[in-house]
């Protein structure tokens, strides 16, 4: 309970921080906030011409199926890469200043959940350009989104304060990710996957937060509600052991940094 | 009866550092030369018994490196110790090092803003401050430019200035009374002066003598690690000044 005492009584911190996150992350550039649209908007050119070249699918409309899961990967592997830096830029901070270190992670995945709802409009603008159209499915995203970020906050509890004491994890976790993005069904769908290498796919929970974004704007059919309720119980148990770890590790933090 | 209320409490603790002699930071300098990751223990405080009442104004004295401002941060809890248990009662800043957390490229009124929110303040509370923030600082209209062009001087003047018109009940300081010029120091002075009449608690770390005279009733002095002595200022640092000359 004190817990959430604490961060409400530090809510304004939070706030300037996800504010500075967001505000500072363009502040030097010509483009500015252009940038969170021209990013990933290249990047599904590249994904587009390349994929549909190497891998031969039937999919229909194959670019708003892999936008579909693209979109929500950015977000999922930015939070994680970002975390893995965020104890080690604010250590003058750490070093002086008392305040809830968790305010840390928790306003990362905050201000990335914000440009994520930003880019959501690239995916709604390919449906409206394809023709695939949108429909009331969409009431269903806050619930696909509440899942996804409450995962990420147990993951980024966890990954920002064991960097701290293992440096090296930095390294690894852009080659896991790198991995992760081909065990992840983004730029094929699963039915490709033979039958028993799904495993792989099914414990993997953003398969099952791409899917529901894609049932929702490509396929237009009700979501896998169970999958997602379990995802969501999934992610509550990764924030309570994520917190749990960062309790303690978070005591060194200002040694260690 | 608030004034019999005990804010800070140390009770029997411990803190030790591991000074790494030659880290190694990664797996493969950990797999490679694991013989190297050699290791000092150093005990920086040894069985610490302490407790400061509320509207006490303590002066922490003693040799560099005899764990004072160790003591301040495990008071601030930015480290916990070893061994024992610090208790503080009440809303809490700590001036150890200022301006943290200071954005060079955001204005020094956008950076009261956040260096106040670090403090735990709310947008509220910054709101009604602000005007006795700027003035407290003297910065006029160099307040909307960005931190980067202060000197130095004004800098220090800004952070001071946040700090000092958090409204803690404890306010922890680390060697920061050397803050500007001399008009600005005796400014500072008579802010403390102003505070600890107020009834707050106060806790310094310092080796100017001078200013710890004039501002504490009580002088603890730590020596490699131990209260050497505890007591009445003037008396503590009589001792201190025969001891160490």
């Amino acid at each position: 309970m004190s817990i959430f005492k604490r961060l409400y009584q530090y809510r304004e911190l939070l706030k300037t921080s996800i504010k500075k996150d967001i505000g500072g992350k363009y502040k030097n550039s010509f483009l500015g906030v252009i940038w969170s649209f021209i990013n990933p908007l290249l990047q599904i050119c590249v994904y587009a011409i390349v994929f549909p070249l190497i891998m031969r699918n039937n999919i229909e409309n194959y670019t708003v199926f892999m936008v579909c899961g693209l979109i929500p990967w950015t977000y999922f592997a930015s939070v994680i890469n970002r975390s893995a830096n965020v104890m080690i830029e604010n250590g003058n901070i750490i070093k002086k200043v008392y305040f809830p270190r968790e305010i840390l992670p928790i306003s990362l995945v905050t201000s990335e959940t914000i440009t994520f709802l930003i880019s959501t409009v690239i995916i709604i603008g390919f449906v409206l350009i394809t023709g695939v159209g949108i429909s009331t499915l969409i009431l269903f995203y806050p619930l696909l989104l509440l899942a996804q970020y409450i995962i990420l906050i147990g993951i980024s509890l966890i990954v920002s304060c064991v960097t701290v004491y293992f440096r090296d994890l930095q390294h690894f976790i852009g080659v896991f990710l790198q991995l992760l993005f081909y065990g992840t069904p983004i730029v094929y769908s699963i039915d490709t996957i033979p039958e028993r290498f799904r495993w792989i796919l099914n414990i993997n929970p953003m398969t099952h937060i791409i899917e529901g974004y894609r049932d929702i704007f490509y396929y237009q059919q009700m979501p896998n509600m169970k999958s997602i309720f379990v995802i969501i119980a999934i992610g509550i148990l990764v924030v309570l052991i994520g917190y749990a770890i960062f309790n303690k590790l978070q005591k060194r933090f200002a040694e260690e940094l | 009866m608030q004034g019999k209320e005990n804010r800070i409490i140390v009770e029997h603790v411990y803190k030790t550092f591991n000074v790494y002699l030659d880290k190694a930071n990664s797996i493969k300098e950990k797999l490679l030369f694991w013989k190297r990751n050699r290791k000092e223990t150093r005990e920086v405080l040894k069985d610490i018994n302490l407790t400061i009442k509320n509207g006490e104004a303590v002066a922490l004295i003693g040799v560099n490196g005899s764990g004072k401002s160790t003591l301040l941060k495990l008071m601030t809890k930015i480290i916990y110790p070893n061994k024992g248990k610090i208790v503080t009662n009440g809303k809490l800043t700590s001036l150890l090092e200022l301006g943290a957390g200071f954005h060079p490229d955001f204005s020094g009124r956008e950076n009261i803003y956040f260096n106040a929110s670090i403090f735990g303040l709310t947008r509220k509370e910054i709101d009604k401050r602000l005007d006795q923030i700027i003035e407290f600082s003297e910065l006029g209209s160099y307040i909307d430019n960005p931190v980067r062009t202060y000197s130095s001087g004004m800098y220090m003047r800004l952070a001071f200035s946040v700090a000092i018109n958090v409204d803690a009940e404890i306010l922890l300081v680390d060697e920061i009374l050397s803050v500007g010029d001399q008009h600005f120091q005796e400014k500072c002075i008579n802010k403390m002066k102003e505070l600890k009449k107020e009834g707050k608690t106060m806790v310094f770390v310092t080796h100017s003598l001078e200013s710890a005279r004039e501002l504490c009733d009580r002088a603890v002095w730590l020596n490699k690690g131990i209260i050497q002595m505890d007591g009445d200022t003037n008396e503590v640092i009589d001792e201190y000044i025969k001891q160490t000359t």
